[in-house]
C-alpha cells in the first residue's frame, strides 16, 4: 500500500481526479456516470500509441512518426474495407506495416546512431507522403459498414470494445515491463546504456524491438481510427505524437529514459483525452485544446529535466567530496 | 617474456594490440592472472590500463592477440561473451541503474527465477559480511556501497575473474579498509583480479602480483615480494628519463624578489579539492602535476568560475575574485584553455579567423554588428605567424587543422584578449612531437611577455620541461611545492602517487 502511494503514477491520477473535480464544479452536469466513462473511451487512440511510444522512451529515445503511422494505416485500413476485405486482413496489415516502419526507425536510430527526434521527424515526411500516395491525395470514405460496427461497439457498462482491449494491452505491457527479465531490459538501457551493456545487455537489439512495438501499436491506433471516424483524411493523425508524448511525460515517464511504467502512460492518455472534453465543459473553445497540450507538455519536461540534473550534480560533488575526505583520513605515506 | 606462458589455470592474455584511428594504445601485452592471485595493475595516465580492461571485458575488441581461461582459448567481443566465461568488471565509475533497487540492479541479466538467485545473493552476502538494504534506490547509494553492488553482482555470475578498476579512488578510508577485507576474502576463495590502482602502497597491502604498464607495454611483471616501492617508481617513470634534456640548458632563471604575484589562491575548497594555497607570478609557468582525478582539473575550473567556491579566496592583482562568474573572470584577465578541444574549446565548423577571434565578440575591438573582417583577419594572421600554424587559408574550417593546430588556435584565442594569467589544461594531449615543440615555445613567449602561466598537465615531462615551479596534487590537495632546481620527473612521480620522498630514487 506504501509502495502504491509512492508510485509515480498516483500522482497523475490525482491530477486527473482533481481535473474532472474542476470540471464538475464548473458544471456539475459533468458529474454523470456516462460523461466521465466517455473520458475513458475516448483515449482509446491515445492509449495505444502512448504503450507504444513508452517502450521507446523509456530507453531513453523518442519517435516522432507515430502519428503519421497511424495516419497511413487507418487509410490503409479503410482502402481495404472498400474492397470487403476482413478485419484480419486489416489488423494484419495495419500491425505489419507499424512494425516495418518500426523496423526502420530502430535500424535508423540504433544500428546507424542518428539522433532518434531527426530520424523519425524524417521518417514522419515520407510516411506522410505515403499517405498521399495510396490514398491519391483525397479522403479515404465510405467504406463498408464491418469496421463502423466496431468502432462504437460498447462492450458492458458503457465501456467500448476497443477501450477494453486497450485496458487489457496495457495490463500485458506493463506485466512484460516489471515481470519478465526481456522487458527489464527496457527500462535499464534507458536507465544506464553502459551498465545494461556490462551486463551484456544488447543495447541496440533492445532499442530496436522498442521501435518495432512501437511501430505496432501505432498501426493497431490506425485501425481504432478508421472504424471509429469511418472516413480518414490525409492528414489522420497529425499531432497525435505530441498528445502521447505528453500522455507519457504526464504519467511519470522520464523523457530521459529509465524511469516510469504503463499504468502511468495510460492515466496520461485519458488526462489528454479528457482535456479538450473538459474545456468544452468550462466552457473554453476546444481551439486551445494544442496550446495547452504544449504547455504541460513543457512544463513537465522542463521540472523533471531541472530535478534530474539536480541529482546528477549533488551525486557529483557529493563524490568528489568524498575524495578530498579520503586524504584527511589517509593523511601522507612515506616512502 | 621469453619462456612460455603457463596457461595451466587462471587468465592469460598474449600479443594483445589496439589502436584507436592512428593512436596505439596497446602494442602487444602479455599478462598472467594465476587463479587466485591479485595482480596489481598501474601505470601513470594513459598507459592503457583501462583499454585492456576494457578488452578483456568485451567493450573493446582487440585488434591482435588472445585471451585464454586456463586452457581454452576465449572468443570475446561483447560483454555477454565475457560475462559467460567468468570475467566481470567493475568500473573506476559504477555502472548501476540509478532507477531501480539494489535487488534490481544485481539480477538485471539473469535468465533463473528470482526466488532461487536471492538465496544465493543472500548466501553471498552473508558469506562477506554485507549489510545492505536490496530495496534501496542505487541513486541513494554511496560510491563504496555501489561498488559492493557490483562486486556482488560479479559473484552472482560466478566470476572467476574480477576485474577492480581503481576501485578505491572515490572511498574513504575505512571503505577502503572494507574493501580490501572484501578482496582478501574474494582471494582465498580462488577468484582472480586484476586490481587497477594509482597507489602504490595498496600493491604492498593486497596484491600477491604487479605488473607495470607504460605506453601500451608491460614492463614490469613478478610477484610483489621483488618489489619495493622505490622500484615501482623507477618503472613508472620513461625509458629516457636519465637521457631528456630538463629544459635547463636554456632555463633562463626568474627573478621573484620584490615582484608582487599576480595571482594568489588561499585555502582553497571546492568540489574535489581542499585546501589549495599557491602564488602564481608574472612572467612564470607554474606546473600543477597529479594522477587523473587528483582534483587538477576541478579546482582550475573553479578559478576559472564554471563551479561553486565553498571556501578560501582567490585573489588577482590585489583584488578579491573569489566566486566570480566565468565571464567577469574572463574581464578580470584570466584565460582558460581546456582540457578537452573538441568538447569546451572549438567552434568546428567556424573558420580559423572566427575561431581566433571568438573570445572578442563581446568587445568593441572587432565591431559590434557589422563585424569587422579585417580586423578579424589582421589579428588572426599576426597569431598564425607568431605560432607558425600551419594553415592554408584563414577561411578554412578549424576541423580541417590538425590537432596541434588547432591548440594553436585555441590558444591564440585566449591571447586575443591580453590577459594577466593564462590557464592551461593538458596544453599537449593528443598532439604530435613535432607540433608538440611548437606550443611549448609559444607557451616559453607567453612567459616572456609577462603572463602568468598555470600549466596542468599529467605528462610529468612536460612540467620537468617548461615549469618555473611546480606543486603536486595529491588526493585534492597539495602534497608537494617544488622550486625549478627540485623538479625532476623521480620527484614529481613519487608525488603524484602520493608518496613523500625528498630525494630523487637512485638510479
Amino acid at each position: 500500500m506504501k509502495n502504491l502511494l509512492k508510485a509515480r503514477w498516483m500522482s497523475s491520477l490525482i491530477f486527473l481526479v482533481v481535473l474532472f473535480i474542476i470540471t464538475g464544479i464548473v458544471d456539475p452536469s459533468f458529474f454523470k456516470y456516462s460523461s466521465i466513462i466517455g473520458c475513458f473511451n475516448n483515449a482509446t487512440m491515445y492509449t495505444l500509441l502512448a504503450i507504444g511510444i513508452a517502450f521507446v522512451i523509456m530507453t531513453g529515445e523518442i519517435d516522432v512518426s507515430i502519428g503519421a503511422t497511424l495516419g497511413l494505416t487507418a487509410a490503409m485500413t479503410g482502402l481495404i474495407a472498400q474492397q470487403d476485405g476482413s478485419v484480419v486482413t486489416m489488423i494484419a496489415v495495419c500491425i505489419g506495416v507499424g512494425a516495418l516502419v518500426g523496423l526502420v526507425n530502430g535500424l535508423g536510430v540504433a544500428l546507424f546512431g542518428v539522433p532518434s527526434l531527426i530520424f523519425t521527424l524524417g521518417t514522419n515526411g515520407i510516411i506522410r507522403g505515403l499517405i498521399f500516395l495510396v490514398s491519391d491525395g483525397r479522403t479515404v470514405e465510405n467504406f463498408n459498414g464491418t469496421i463502423g460496427a466496431y468502432g462504437n461497439k460498447v462492450l458492458f457498462a458503457e465501456i467500448t470494445l476497443f477501450y477494453t482491449i486497450a485496458i487489457a494491452l496495457v495490463a500485458i505491457a506493463h506485466i512484460v515491463l516489471t515481470k519478465t527479465r526481456k522487458g527489464k531490459y527496457f527500462i535499464a538501457v534507458g536507465d544506464n546504456a553502459g551498465g545494461a551493456n556490462l551486463v551484456g545487455i544488447n543495447v541496440k537489439s533492445t532499442k530496436l524491438l522498442a521501435y518495432v512495438l512501437c511501430g505496432m501499436f501505432a498501426g493497431l491506433g490506425g485501425f481504432v481510427f478508421a472504424s471509429k471516424y469511418g472516413q480518414v483524411m490525409t492528414v489522420a493523425g497529425n499531432g497525435y505524437e505530441m498528445t502521447a508524448i505528453a500522455a507519457c511525460v504526464l504519467g511519470g515517464i522520464s523523457l530521459s529514459g529509465g524511469l516510469g511504467n504503463m499504468i502511468g502512460a495510460a492515466i496520461g492518455a485519458v488526462i489528454m483525452a479528457s482535456i479538450s472534453r473538459l474545456l468544452v465543459f468550462i466552457g473554453l473553445p476546444p481551439t486551445y485544446d494544442n496550446t495547452i497540450t504544449g504547455i504541460m507538455l513543457i512544463v513537465i519536461v522542463v521540472v523533471d529535466a531541472l530535478a534530474q540534473r539536480r541529482s546528477i550534480e549533488m551525486s557529483r560533488r557529493k563524490r568528489l567530496l568524498s575524495r578530498t575526505a579520503t586524504s584527511a583520513t589517509e593523511g601522507g605515506l612515506e616512502a | 617474456m621469453n619462456e612460455p606462458l603457463n596457461k595451466a589455470s587462471g587468465l592469460t592474455v598474449r600479443g594483445i594490440k589496439k589502436s584507436f584511428g592512428i593512436n596505439v594504445v596497446l602494442k602487444g601485452i602479455d599478462l598472467q592472472v594465476p587463479q587466485g592471485s591479485v595482480v596489481a595493475l598501474i601505470g601513470g595516465n594513459g598507459a592503457g590500463k583501462s583499454t585492456l580492461v576494457k578488452i578483456i571485458m568485451g567493450i573493446y575488441q582487440a585488434d591482435e592477440g588472445e585471451i585464454y581461461m586456463g586452457e581454452k582459448l576465449l572468443k570475446l567481443g561483447k560483454p555477454s561473451a565475457s560475462l559467460a566465461e567468468g570475467i566481470y568488471l567493475v568500473p573506476q565509475e559504477p555502472l548501476l541503474f540509478p532507477n531501480m533497487t539494489v535487488l534490481e540492479n544485481i539480477l538485471m541479466g539473469f535468465n533463473e527465477k528470482e526466488a532461487d538467485l536471492k538465496k544465493r545473493l543472500e548466501k553471498h552476502m552473508e558469506g562477506l559480511g554485507f549489510n545492505l538494504n536490496l530495496q534501496r534506490k542505487a541513486n541513494t547509494l554511496s560510491i563504496a556501497e555501489q561498488q559492493l553492488v557490483e562486486i556482488l553482482r560479479g559473484l552472482m555470475r560466478e566470476a572467476k575473474v574480477l576485474i577492480l578498476d581503481e576501485p578505491t579512488s572515490a572511498l574513504t578510508f575505512s571503505e577502503v579498509q572494507s574493501l580490501f577485507k572484501v578482496v582478501q576474502d574474494l582471494k582465498q576463495k580462488g577468484i582472480s583480479m586484476i586490481y587497477i590502482t594509482h597507489r602504490l602502497n595498496e600493491v604492498f597491502e593486497i596484491a600477491t602480483n604487479v605488473a607495470i604498464m607504460k605506453d601500451g607495454l608491460i614492463t614490469l611483471e613478478g610477484p610483489v615480494e621483488n618489489f619495493t616501492k622505490e622500484m615501482l617508481i623507477r618503472g613508472l617513470l620513461p625509458d629516457d628519463a636519465e637521457m631528456r634534456d630538463d629544459g635547463s640548458g636554456n632555463y633562463k632563471a626568474i627573478q621573484y624578489e620584490g615582484v608582487e604575484p599576480v595571482l594568489k589562491v588561499r585555502n582553497l575548497c571546492g568540489y574535489g579539492f581542499a585546501d589549495i594555497s599557491f602564488d602564481l607570478y608574472p612572467g612564470e609557468i607554474l606546473g600543477i602535476a597529479g594522477v587523473v582525478g587528483a582534483g587538477r582539473t576541478e579546482l582550475i575550473s573553479t578559478i576559472f568560475g564554471r563551479d561553486k567556491t565553498l571556501n578560501g579566496t582567490v585573489e588577482l592583482d590585489g583584488k578579491d575574485i573569489t566566486g566570480y562568474s566565468t565571464k567577469q573572470v574572463l574581464q578580470e584577465g584570466i584565460n582558460f584553455v581546456p582540457e578537452d578541444r573538441h568538447y569546451h574549446g572549438l567552434f568546428k565548423i567556424r573558420s580559423i579567423s572566427s575561431n581566433t577571434t571568438s573570445a572578442l565578440l563581446g568587445s568593441k575591438e572587432i565591431g559590434r554588428i557589422d563585424m569587422n573582417r579585417r580586423r578579424q583577419k589582421e589579428i588572426s594572421q599576426k597569431y598564425v605567424d607568431d605560432f607558425r600554424t600551419k594553415i592554408v587559408s584563414l577561411d578554412d574550417l578549424i576541423g580541417s587543422l590538425s590537432g596541434g593546430n588547432q591548440q594553436k588556435v585555441v590558444i591564440a584565442r585566449s591571447l586575443s584578449t591580453q590577459p594577466k594569467v593564462v590557464i592551461l589544461d593538458e596544453p599537449t594531449r593528443g598532439i604530435d612531437a613535432a607540433a608538440r615543440a611548437d606550443v611549448y615555445n609559444i607557451i616559453r613567449q607567453l612567459k616572456e611577455a609577462g603572463v602568468a602561466v598555470l600549466m596542468v598537465s599529467s605528462d610529468i615531462e612536460e612540467v620537468v620541461e617548461l615549469a618555473d615551479r611546480a606543486i603536486t596534487v595529491f588526493q585534492g590537495r597539495i602534497n608537494g611545492e617544488f622550486q625549478h632546481d627540485e623538479i625532476t620527473q623521480d620527484v614529481l612521480t613519487s608525488a603524484s602517487f602520493g608518496i613523500k620522498n625528498e630525494k630523487a630514487v637512485e638510479q
